[in-house]
């Protein structure tokens, strides 16, 4: 039996055991991170049991399980409250303590057998069989509360951890009221309920990041408000994020503040455009975010609570809320929340970021002013020729047929779609052009008329078809006009599940200058 | 619940500043400015609410301005002009 009070934080592949002895679900954990440090130790892969109590008792819970791997003792938490999960047992994979390929609380079987796989994998060894029958272990298990937040402990760590350095006003929930409901009943949530952001949690969230509180990091519309590291991180411990998503909320935040994005305008418009956050880069699996199947759907923390989180912030500090500067007609369910990653391993092409100028190991934020996804349904097309045609002519129905060179469009092709670019050899400036092709009409067919008085404007006819005096020239009326005013309006990146012949478009806001173009920025 | 909970405030912290409205005036003379803020037919829309004034008010100055986009507030500058031009100004919308 190995205690330790020193530094075990430090080798190139770790795995984190938090644990408390009298917790039946770590009892679950204990043996099957035992076998997991057996097989995998002399790959290289460290193991770090971490006890929240004292001495004595972490001494039984080591004997009672038979570890061999080192075990060290948290008594006083600081470990634990950095980083920031609520329950025990708590696994952490990392490769450093800041990068984290994986990471859970309770037991879930899933999520077990996946940080086993990737501990393997990292490892370069073959993933190690836990238990011989995998049915034997169970589905899901809750874990016991992480003695961080055991109220005393929380004062103590408060005065710790140095609450000094953060600027925000306190505000006191009095004794005997629901912190939920008086959050709501101030109006700082979103018609869903918020964590409290006490000072604990927004410490340890600003753990996740090495910007100092106060950095003033963007001014949120429609207020212009400055936004702090600090205020974002508030904002992030409501939405519910874990330290580790900060990063990139920051890096949303800095997107969405640009005039380029022009957040004012994506709120105040009575259309239907919310934020839509696009993550490519390493950082999509240090975070756990999904790319894959029900990709705009939910169930993935990461997704859910980052998109979340920026528009807490829009709220609370930029000070945007429906019924006032937001007067979205009908708004839409992304305007909750849309953050989604790129399936960059499934994509047939370089990944997004990658076309907008970026490194492949750059992890990157990008913000699209975007409607809620529609489908694009093709079962049936086999060539790249003619499910690029089906494309097209979905993406046409975007906000009217009639009205050609109004936005930009975000093409989700799903993995299965993408494998049909792959075998032809379509490239993305293919597919483009194919849309291009297929959407371009006669403008005759594209301008008011009795039938149906909506359609193009003059101020949207290409000034090629317009004489000096603003007019149509006679040539006109029979040329062909395409959807999209560039090409590159077409943002195209791979995403979603691979198992499905469907693919997804969200159409955009009024774009260019005057309305809202899609902003890449590094998370860093 | 039975402690207190100390949580931080989540928004900009601002003091909303009062502002107090421009004293009305109770008939149109000087100059009027007509903002058009660049929606379509925004400018039909304006012509009429021009056409109707000169009507109304025989001898009224009236000036024609324009954001350059609905998207975004007005800009400082066009803000200024109405600042230094008009004594009343309408902030057409269209659709």
């Amino acid at each position: 039996m190995t205690f330790g009070h020193g530094d075990p934080f430090s080798p190139a592949t770790l795995l984190s055991f938090f644990f408390k002895y009298d917790c039946a679900t770590c009892d679950l954990t204990a043996p099957l991170v035992e076998r997991l440090h057996r097989a995998l130790a002399p790959a290289g892969l460290r193991v770090v049991g971490v006890s929240q109590d004292a001495a004595v008792e972490t001494a039984a819970f080591v004997d009672k399980h038979g570890l061999s791997f080192v075990v060290v003792l948290d008594t006083d938490l600081e470990v634990s409250a950095k980083f920031g999960f609520d329950a025990v047992p708590a696994l952490v994979l990392a490769r450093s303590n800041r990068r984290v390929l994986c990471s859970f609380e309770g037991f879930v079987k899933q999520d077990l057998l996946e940080l086993t796989r990737l501990a393997a994998a990292t490892c370069g060894a073959v993933t190690p069989e836990l238990v011989r029958d995998e049915n034997q272990l169970p589905e899901c298990r809750p874990g016991c509360g992480s003695k961080v937040h055991d109220p005393d402990v929380t004062r103590r760590l408060v005065g710790r951890l140095g609450t000094a350095e953060l600027g925000a006003r306190r505000v006191r929930v009095q004794a005997g009221d629901d912190p939920f409901e008086f959050m709501a009943a101030q109006g700082l949530d979103d018609g869903l309920p918020v964590v409290p952001p006490t000072e604990v949690r927004v410490l340890q969230m600003l753990e996740g990041t090495t910007r100092a509180a106060a950095e003033v990091v963007a001014h949120v519309p429609p207020n212009l408000a400055p936004a702090t590291v600090e205020k974002i991180a508030v904002n992030a411990v409501m939405a519910g994020c874990r330290p580790e998503y900060l990063p990139v909320v920051l890096a949303a935040t800095e997107a969405a503040c640009t005039d380029a994005f022009n957040l004012h305008g994506v709120l105040a418009t009575t259309y239907f455009s919310a934020p839509v956050i696009i993550v490519n880069g390493p950082v999509r699996h240090e975070i756990g975010l999904n790319c894959g199947g029900n990709l705009f759907g939910q169930g993935f923390r990461a997704n859910a609570t980052i998109g979340r989180a920026l528009q807490l912030l829009v709220r609370n500090v930029g000070g945007g809320r429906p019924g006032g500067v937001d007067m979205s007609t009908l708004g839409q369910p992304g305007k909750f929340t849309c953050c989604v990653g790129e399936n960059e391993e499934e994509s047939c092409w370089e990944p997004f970021h990658v076309e907008r100028g970026f490194d492949r190991d750059t992890s990157t934020v990008t913000l699209f002013a975007g409607e809620a996804p529609r489908a694009i349904r093709d079962q049936v097309s086999r060539t790249a020729r003619s499910l690029g045609a089906s494309m097209g002519l979905c993406l046409e129905s975007m906000a009217h047929p009639k009205l050609h060179r109004m936005s930009e469009a975000l093409l989700v092709v799903s993995p299965e779609h993408a494998r049909t670019f792959a075998r032809d050899g379509y490239s993305k400036t293919d597919l483009r052009a194919r849309i291009q092709d297929v959407t371009a009409r006669p403008l005759r067919t594209l301008l008011p008329d009795d039938a149906c008085k909506e359609g193009m404007t003059l101020a949207a006819v290409p000034k090629a078809l317009l004489d000096p005096d603003g007019r149509l020239t006679s040539a006109a009326l029979d040329t062909r006009v395409p959807k999209f005013r560039h090409d590159d309006d077409i943002l195209i990146m791979v995403g979603g599940g691979t198992a499905g012949k469907f693919s997804a478009v969200l159409g955009g806001w009024a774009s260019g200058a005057a309305g809202s173009t899609a902003v890449t920025v590094e998370v860093r | 619940m039975s402690d207190s909970l100390v949580i931080l405030d989540p928004t900009n912290e601002r003091t909303p500043i009062g502002r107090r409205l421009a004293t009305r005036s109770d008939r149109l003379g000087g100059t009027l400015g007509i903002i058009d803020i660049s929606k379509p037919r925004s400018d039909i829309f304006c012509d009429e609410v021009e056409r109707l004034l000169r009507d109304l008010v025989p001898g009224l100055d009236i000036v024609r301005l324009r954001k350059p986009t609905f998207t975004k507030p007005a800009p400082a500058d066009l803000r200024d002009e109405v600042e230094a031009r008009c004594q009343a100004v309408i902030q057409a919308l269209a659709d």
